[in-house]
């Protein structure tokens, strides 16, 4: 069906309004980043009318914003690859027909709801675990509260995955000999391995972005992530760097600007994966 | 293929239902305990059993009243206004000959930003000194509005931050399912003589149905817990009109270590989010059990 | 035979070990601080101090929520993680009553008459007339700050009364896309901190001195209400909106922290001490809020002794002259009037007399609760959603919901 001239031109334009609005705040915060200090003050033109990379070298100098990239790379990577290794085990198990147990629904049923329980549930009493544990002044409280957030979300995306191959490969390759444990790792893993990477990308974006546990359990800002180190750019007790702002909001958005240009495919098969299928 | 896999189940399965049975039965137990007693973290003497002094103290609390109404009508605008023009763009990006996989690619983007940094780029741009927004309004002749202390504007200038990030999430989901529609069904259509409304009518909106309940819900049960955006841009404010739940329990329990009280404000709060999610979680449960038992 | 041998064999490793760990380590004190250039003061006086006790000194530098909760969860901890704590001054109640730090006076140290005596309060338990708990290490209060361009084009004085105030806003706002007087508005501390200073000076305050809850007294609405007039002939901004405005010229007048405007020797505003007046022939009341960073011992650390010592070389007067050109604010007399250092420090003057007619805020270990619920209230009338009369009743309800 086609559209007529009018329609087609008023199609455009929503499109382009659509896409100036979804990308605008975006480009905002790189103009921004990338001026002088000087052109930061008063009325701001639309377009930066210098260009200067001081606000990231104020960054790593002053904020110590290295150690929190550093930071934030050691717990999110921590945390992807136990919840990955984990996660992947469980769901494979749950998925599977011919593992029957005693409680298995009840896992499933368990995994499901920590979906949806608010974290801030988990958050305090979890806070004061840590502390009487003596573990506050580590990343291990960070780390495992991450597991909690990845753990369900991986097993339930994996199910899906998992569930899309057929069980038949496995039982004739059983037949032939081989242990549970090969088909897992010989035959199984290798098909899901799309699925699995876009659930990766996924995970690692959610432990990047976290803020609430965080600012609980973080302690001493030699610890801080970047969400952190982002929010106390804008404190009380001094004035805000508005260019230091944009420059973080800038580095923040790094690894996910490299995962959508290098792997959107994956990260759409992941978003539009477990989440809507019945 | 009946052999005894029965260990090699639970030896698999342990490891994760170890880590989460750990991290989250301890917590949730611990807050239905301690909701029931006075628990102050930096008394000097053991924590008291007060029943349910906890809830109803929280009831009678008009600011954690406030809270919830603005939580749950927060829930209900973001959810509504991101599914709806989700779907609008989804519908217009399908329409489209080309440059379907770049639209939805760059609209993503939002979505996948860190929370604590889109709270900084709109407080950057909605300032009421020298703002781009209030600049552009300057243009006009108008404003400036102090969008994030007016208590006209406060709610809704968190509400299209939201709307801003999300509406992409929904979209991206629902033009997925509109993929999957075989394009016979419009033809078909087309034939009878259905125009362009009775086709999304007849045709699109039965076959995403399922989709949309289901991006409904995922929306709902992540717009519920709002904290970044609200702890970094307006405390709560002004006049109490963008506090939430989850704000509430952590100047309560975090701030001020009442963890007796935070904790019977967190139970309510699972309660509530547990009524809400109830079809999710009827349905996903189902589905799953039926394809593990198949 | 054997069991006995390898567990022998294991208490003289153990006793080794220790007894190595006590000779050659010197002692280590540990210092959380509010991060930013308290640490660097502390940074750059500290080796003296380490030298002469043979000693390791290290310091943590958190934000100030961070410090709070980390302080108060170590407190619970039989060996104690710090040696000094860094302590902002509405926390002293909450701190003290739950006994986290050592008695200053009861370990021998005597009150130093030097110490502003508005500072020095701040430390005592109760307050004012108890036992020193914590020293003042860093001053700080509100002032009064205007752009004297935008006073000056309005032909007025630098305002001593808030009538005063309220007059030369009314004169200033809409003039040219002027902006008469910026509240800072935002619920919660904020809006509790910007407007406390006008309640003082109307002779009002949350509590009355034996504690009855006084926020709808006559005095609270009067103010509340000129408050509201104030923003009517002015705007709601948030901090970095007030300073820019107030200094480019835009808006004639704010209250602010004293380190938002002065950096360095410079001023980017004009300032004065808040006025602590109603109208020119009303008394004076002392109105301007003091925010002071005290430092105490906790009763949990190893080193009571050199922690005390290490307390009074941060708190002298060599340290604080050594640390002003870091920024940080004085809290002994002999350094305010210091010659040399007030003419480097222009602001000396006005910071000495504000301090010393300055108000604390409530001592009370909820005051954190009550700020909460206070900031909702004067939100509610501000933004005109309650009447001032309902807002002051509605907070005094909750407030009292909150100490009962």
């Amino acid at each position: 069906m086609r559209y007529s001239l009018p329609g087609r031109l008023a199609k455009r334009l929503i499109l382009a309004l659509f896409l100036v609005w979804t990308l605008f705040p975006i480009y905002w915060m790189f103009s921004l980043a990338i001026r002088e200090k000087g052109e930061l003050f008063g009325a701001l033109s639309l377009f930066p009318q210098s260009f200067s990379l001081e606000h990231f070298s104020d960054l790593f100098l002053a904020k110590s914003f290295g150690q929190s990239i550093l930071n934030s790379l050691t717990v999110t990577f921590s945390a992807l690859a136990l919840s990955l290794a984990f996660g992947l085990c469980c769901a494979y198990i749950l998925a599977r027909a011919r593992f029957r147990f005693k409680m298995k629904g009840a896992m499933l049923f368990w995994v499901l709801l920590l979906r949806i329980l608010p974290p801030i549930a988990f958050a305090l009493p979890l806070y004061i675990l840590f502390s009487d544990a003596g573990l506050l002044s580590t990343k291990i409280p960070l780390i495992l509260s991450h597991l909690l957030i990845n753990i369900p979300f991986i097993v339930w995306f994996m199910i899906t995955f998992f569930e899309a191959l057929p069980e038949e490969v496995e039982e004739s390759a059983a037949v032939d000999g081989a242990s549970e444990q090969q088909l897992f790792v010989r035959i199984v893993l290798p098909q899901v391995l799309p699925g699995l990477t876009a659930v990766a990308i996924l995970s690692f974006m959610t432990s990047w972005n976290e803020y609430l546990f965080s600012a609980i359990f973080v302690q001493s800002p030699r610890q801080f992530t970047i969400p952190l180190t982002l929010s106390t750019l804008n404190s009380e007790q001094e004035l805000t760097q508005w260019g230091n702002v944009a420059a973080g909001g800038v580095l923040s958005l790094v690894p996910i600007a490299l995962f959508v240009l290098f792997a959107q495919n994956f990260l759409i098969a992941g978003l539009s994966g477990g989440a809507v299928k019945e | 293929m009946k052999k005894n896999n029965t260990l090699y189940a639970y030896l698999m399965s342990s490891p994760a239902m170890l880590v989460l049975t750990v991290l989250s039965v301890f917590p949730l137990l611990f807050i239905l305990w301690y909701s029931l007693t006075d628990y102050y973290y930096l008394s000097t003497r053991p924590p008291q059993f007060v029943l349910f002094d906890n809830y109803i103290r929280l009831f009678r609390d008009r600011y954690f009243l406030q809270a919830l109404g603005n939580t749950l009508r927060f829930t209900a605008l973001a959810v509504l206004f991101e599914v709806t023009l989700g779907m609008m763009v989804a519908l217009l990006v399908k329409s489209f000959r080309r440059g379907q996989e770049a639209l939805r690619t760059v609209t993503l983007l939002p979505t996948l930003l860190p929370p604590v940094t889109v709270a900084l780029v709109w407080q950057i741009m909605l300032s009421n000194n020298y703002g781009l927004i209030n600049g552009l309004l300057g243009l006009f002749g108008l404003g400036p509005v102090s969008w994030l202390t007016d208590v006209n504007t406060a709610f809704y200038a968190i509400l299209v931050i939201d709307i801003w990030q999300y509406t992409p999430f929904a979209f991206l989901l629902l033009y997925a399912a509109m993929q999957g529609i075989p394009q016979g069904q419009y033809e078909a259509a087309a034939i009878d003589g259905a125009g362009k409304w009775a086709q999304f009518r007849f045709v699109t909106l039965p076959n995403i149905l399922h989709n949309v309940v289901m991006v409904t819900l995922l929306r709902i049960i992540d717009t519920f817990r709002l904290f970044d955006k609200v702890n970094i841009l307006t405390k709560g404010g002004p006049a109490n009109t963008t506090a939430t739940i989850t704000q509430y329990i952590y100047h309560n329990g975090v701030n001020m270590f009442k963890v007796g009280y935070a904790s019977a404000a967190s139970v309510v709060m699972t309660l509530i989010i547990l009524i809400l999610a109830a079809g999710y979680i009827r349905q996903n449960f189902r589905a799953r059990e039926r394809a593990a038992r198949r | 035979m054997k069991k006995a041998l390898s567990l022998l064999l294991a208490l003289v490793m153990v006793g080794a070990l220790a007894s190595s760990a006590l000779a050659e380590q010197p002692a280590k004190l540990v210092i959380a601080a509010r991060g930013g250039s308290h640490v660097d003061v502390i940074n750059a006086v500290k080796a003296q101090f380490e030298q002469e006790n043979n000693c390791a000194i290290e310091v943590l530098g958190l934000e100030n929520p961070d410090l709070k909760q980390k302080i108060a969860l170590d407190s619970r901890n039989s060996a104690g993680a710090y040696d000094i704590v860094m302590l902002d001054d509405p926390w002293m109640p909450e701190v003290t009553e739950a006994g986290m730090l050592l008695n200053l006076t009861q370990q021998g140290y005597t009150d130093d008459p030097d110490f502003v005596p508005t500072s020095l309060a701040l430390g005592k338990a109760p307050y004012g007339t108890g036992d020193t708990f914590a020293l003042p290490f860093s001053g700080n209060v509100t002032l009064l700050f205007y752009n004297a361009d935008v006073l000056a084009s309005a032909n007025a004085e630098v305002p001593d009364s808030w009538q005063g105030a309220l007059d030369i806003a009314k004169a200033v706002n809409g003039k040219d896309g002027k902006v008469g007087y910026v509240i800072r508005g935002q619920q919660g501390n904020p809006i509790v901190g910007d407007f406390m200073p006008v309640l003082w000076a109307f002779g009002g305050d949350v509590f009355d001195a034996d504690w009855n809850v006084t926020v709808d007294s006559q005095e609270a609405r009067d103010a509340l209400n000129l408050y509201i007039q104030l923003l009517e002939n002015g705007a709601n901004y948030e901090k970095n909106d007030i300073v820019s405005s107030v200094a480019d010229g835009k808006a004639a007048m704010s209250l602010g922290w004293p380190s938002w405007y002065i950096s360095g020797k410079a001023s980017t505003a004009g300032y004065a001490k808040i006025p602590g007046k109603v109208n020119a022939d009303s008394p004076e009341n002392p109105a301007g809020m003091i925010g002071n960073w005290l430092m105490g011992v906790p009763k949990n650390t190893q080193h009571p002794e050199l922690a005390v010592k290490l307390l009074t070389f941060l708190t002298s007067a060599e340290t604080q002259r050594a640390a002003a050109p870091s920024g940080a604010v004085p809290t002994r007399t002999s350094v305010f009037t210091d010659e040399a250092l007030s003419q480097e420090y222009p602001f000396y003057a006005t910071l000495l007399a504000a301090t010393e007619a300055s108000r604390e805020r409530p001592r009370t270990p909820l005051w954190g609760d009550i700020e909460n619920v206070f900031g909702i209230e004067l939100s509610n009338a501000i933004s005109g959603i309650k009447s001032v009369d309902d807002a002051l009743m509605d907070a005094k309800a909750a407030i009292e919901d909150i100490v009962k």
